[in-house]
């Protein structure tokens, strides 16, 4: 009996850890967590609607990825897409980035070969947040490399809430970014590793994380090819790898050569040499076309204000506006403040690997300012610095805590022998007053992180997680109303569309029709030839009689536009119609823009331009919507989304007629007539 | 100067150049003869002034100065030209009142709000770094003091308006 409580407390004993193992079980079951959070928080569309792919260009991804799954790489790379851009057709092969596709075809065939019998679209919609928790287990060993491991846990966390992004990997949303960012930082985390331990095998590690980075992402480059010897993005890098060489060569002569004076010749003339070389291959490279001038995209970068003017189609992609206050507080919050703070801790403590990640932080924060979306590209510093802000000041926090009275001695050893006792009895006495203002500021710091982590959810929730394409409102009764506009009409164009029908519509649209509705496109969000695009925009905003010219052209049988009137959805084609006229006036210059304004301004009421109130586009949108009651106590015809009523309501079409309407009038598709069997007849009427 | 003394020094410098220096540069012989014959080049101490790397903190400003630039929407303001303050006009009255906070969208700015909320943001950065300095053991206890206190308030003066700020521009914010 006197043995059975000894052993019990011997057992009691060997669970008890040592201060070690404590320490590791901690990092470990906060990264475990931190890790789950990831992953959770981007299920909110999942949850609230279904498991299916957002927005636009995922529509694409997932294609391809079907492709791939079906026919195997080679027929993947060598394929020719003749779906879209009708009739001029799409390589896909060598213009995509095969990256994502074939990670999630490879985690696909795992779980397949797990025998857990998952759909493609399930591995597509989830790649992203599966990604995202990756990424926080790298951000915890980069943050540990750069500062410790204290940084690294607070940089795991950050990372795996923050806002920015959330927006671009969240459970649906099957783009590149959500692989890129991951490999981005996996590639800096491998590159400051080489760097600190010098080693071969991180340096290799480092140049497949590039590999994959570049194979996953079009973030900063079009085609990979012949690319990198030819695009005059490029240049700067070869530039860097150069003079490496011309570096190192430098310094193998050196360690032969034992005459200084002598080397000091060599160098000029070697230092000479090659810059002139350089400077040669450079200017023949420019002069010769065969390195390829800075594209719009990128240049937009460096002059900010190109694209206005010289590219409207850049110009108009809402991403790709400046910056403003509100979205950098909105995709980052508190980091705002602890950015310039760890920028502060950084600078204090300089080496290799603070340098490098200030470096980042600041040109992607510049970016960040140019264009919104590059706010992703940010995040990732952003979170970094932030971190070893907040585990500096905890660490200097918890270190006044901890502090016993070993801070007596050390006042007594400077200072003359008078302010000594005094000096000893003031400390004695700020003591409890140090150690209650840093208790005060500990739970002021746990306040801040907690308001960001409420932050991040309720803009995850409200702001990141529509699927775009179900649209959402609340109704009267403040009950959440469903629009499924847009999948209702790509299955009508499905199941009620000859095979071979082609469909005309805005470029937004391209990839989900060809995705949902399996038809043949004219032109998709992919925007390469700014031609097609502009004859398309020239078409909708011409009149019908010349309107109909370019879409028999185009042997086009169907024509898709997306209306918000009668919802009040403010992204429809009616809002985004003065970009159609700049696009296609940009190479047809019949098509002006101030014929389609009244004084500047852009109206669809009685006082609109009549070149307006006549055109393709208007006269698509509101066929038949001036006798349709959208609002109580307001007049026929009122357009919700632009809060008039219209102009035109008599609205007559000569050439097309009414296929398709969706139940909240989102999705309009309209036939276009076969020509009249005696169209002569019309011309030459009498009267 | 009497040119017969100028042409005497300038002999005299140009055979101690040919003496010390035996050049095939035709230029060089071009310039000994056509100016330098009768001119004679001032005798100066020029010195490449020396430019010394700037210090961490130096450096540490001119980035605090640039973070604010672009977290104030430089950018957005410079090519989208709005007004340094938005107007609105009262229904009943008829007067014409400012509008600070553009409202409506996320992703829109007038200059004065940008560059305040900047500011507001720039200032919770300096008031941690002014923490960090208040806990730094080799200053005098009144030093460390006051640079705590400003750093709290620097820190919560500005946590306080930058939600404030956000809260005035998006109506649903934390709803």
């Amino acid at each position: 009996m006197a043995t059975m409580p000894a052993s019990a407390s011997d057992l009691l004993k060997s669970f008890k850890l040592k201060t070690k193992q404590q320490e590791l079980l901690i990092r470990v079951s906060i990264l475990c967590l931190v890790y789950i959070l990831a992953f959770i928080t981007r299920l909110f569309s999942v949850l609230r609607y279904e498991s299916m792919i957002h927005e636009f260009d995922p529509y694409f991804n997932y294609r391809t990825t079907l492709y791939l799954t079906e026919n195997g790489f080679y027929d993947f790379w060598n394929w020719f897409d003749y779906e879209s851009w009708y009739p001029l057709g799409r390589i896909v092969g060598g213009t995509l980035y095969p990256g994502l596709m074939v990670t999630a075809v490879l985690i696909y065939r795992i779980l397949r070969f797990l025998r857990f019998a998952v759909h493609i679209r399930e591995v597509c919609v989830l790649t992203a947040p599966f990604f995202a928790s990756n990424t926080t287990l790298v951000a915890y060993f980069f943050g540990k490399e750069i500062w410790d491991s204290g940084a690294g846990l607070v940089a795991a966390i950050l990372i795996a809430i923050c806002p920015g992004y959330i927006s671009r990997s969240v459970a649906g949303s099957y783009d590149n970014e959500g692989v890129a960012i991951f490999a981005l930082l996996f590639t800096f985390y491998v590159f400051v590793k080489a760097v600190n331990t010098g080693s071969l095998a991180w340096s290799l590690a480092s140049a497949f994380g590039y590999f994959y980075m570049v194979s996953a992402w079009g973030g900063y480059i079009r085609f990979v090819g012949f690319q990198h010897v030819q695009s005059g993005e490029h240049m700067a890098a070869m530039g860097v790898f150069f003079l490496m060489q011309v570096f190192y060569f430098l310094d193998w002569v050196k360690h032969m050569l034992s005459d200084t004076k002598l080397f000091q010749a060599f160098l000029r003339i070697t230092v000479t040499c090659a810059v002139a070389v350089g400077g040669i291959a450079l200017g023949l490279g420019m002069v010769s076309g065969y390195i390829s001038p800075w594209t719009g995209r990128f240049y937009s970068l460096l002059d900010p204000t190109y694209a206005k003017d010289h590219i409207p189609i850049i110009a108009s992609v809402s991403e790709h506006q400046p910056t403003a206050w509100s979205s950098f507080m909105f995709d980052f919050h508190i980091l705002l403040f602890l950015f310039p703070a760890g920028l502060y801790f950084c600078f204090k403590r300089l080496s290799d690997a603070t340098i490098f990640i200030v470096m980042y932080g600041l040109t992607s924060m510049y970016f960040a300012g140019v264009m919104v979306r590059l706010i992703l590209v940010a995040t990732p510093a952003v979170c970094l610095i932030s971190a070893i802000a907040v585990s500096a000041t905890v660490k200097n926090l918890t270190v006044l805590l901890r502090s016993k009275n070993k801070v007596v001695q050390t006042g007594s050893t400077k200072g003359s022998g008078g302010s000594k006792s005094s000096s000893k009895a003031l400390l004695d006495q700020s003591q409890p007053f140090q150690k209650n203002g840093a208790i005060a500021l500990l739970f002021g710091a746990f306040y801040l992180l907690s308001r960001y982590a409420t932050h991040c959810t309720w803009v995850t929730s409200e702001a990141y997680s529509s699927p775009s394409i179900v649209l959402a409102a609340r109704g009267a009764h403040g009950n959440r109303v469903i629009f499924d506009d847009y999948r209702e009409a790509y299955f009508w164009l499905r199941q009620n569309t000859p095979q071979d029908a082609k469909v005309m519509s805005w470029w937004d649209y391209g990839y989900q029709i060809t995705a949902m509705g399996n038809r043949t496109v004219i032109v998709d969000n992919n925007t390469w030839n700014n031609t097609h695009i502009a004859t398309v925009g020239r078409a909708m905003s011409s009149y019908e009689d010349e309107a109909i010219e370019i879409i028999r052209s185009l042997d086009v049988d169907y024509v898709l536009v997306v209306f918000g009137g009668v919802t009040g959805y403010s992204s429809d084609d009616i809002n985004k119609f003065l970009w159609m006229v700049r696009i296609g006036g940009g190479v047809f210059p019949v098509i002006k823009e101030p014929d389609y304004l009244v004084n500047g301004e852009y109206r669809v009421d009685k006082g609109a331009a009549p070149k307006m109130l006549n055109c393709l586009m208007y006269k698509l949108c509101y066929y038949r919507f001036g006798e349709m009651l959208t609002e109580y106590g307001k007049p026929p015809g009122y357009d919700r989304a632009r809060g008039v009523e219209i102009g035109n309501k008599d609205v007559k079409l000569e050439h097309l007629e009414e296929a398709f309407t969706t139940s909240n009038w989102i999705v309009r598709i309209y036939r276009v007539k076969p020509p009249n069997n005696r169209w002569w007849l019309n011309r030459y009427k009498f009267g | 100067m009497a040119p017969k003394a100028d042409s005497q020094s300038a002999g005299a410098v140009a055979a101690a150049d040919a003496s010390s220096q035996f050049s095939m540069d035709p230029v060089f012989h071009i310039l000994k003869v056509v100016p330098y014959s009768f001119l004679r080049p001032p005798r100066l101490r020029l010195k490449i002034p020396s430019v010394s790397l700037p210090s961490a903190m130096t450096v540490f400003s001119l980035v605090l100065l640039t973070y604010f630039m672009v977290v104030s929407g430089f950018v957005y303001d410079v090519i989208v030209e709005p007004p340094g303050i938005g107007s609105t006009q009262d229904p009943a009255t008829g007067a014409v009142r400012p509008v600070v906070f553009l409202p409506g969208r996320v992703n829109g700015q007038y200059i004065i709000e940008g560059l305040s909320s900047g500011f507001m943001f720039v200032l919770g950065g300096i008031g941690i770094v002014l923490l960090d300095l208040a806990l730094d053991k080799n200053r005098a206890r009144s030093v460390k003091v006051s640079y705590a206190i400003a750093g709290i308030s620097s820190v919560v003066i500005a946590y306080v308006m930058t939600t404030l700020f956000i809260r005035i521009k998006i109506p649903g914010y934390l709803r």
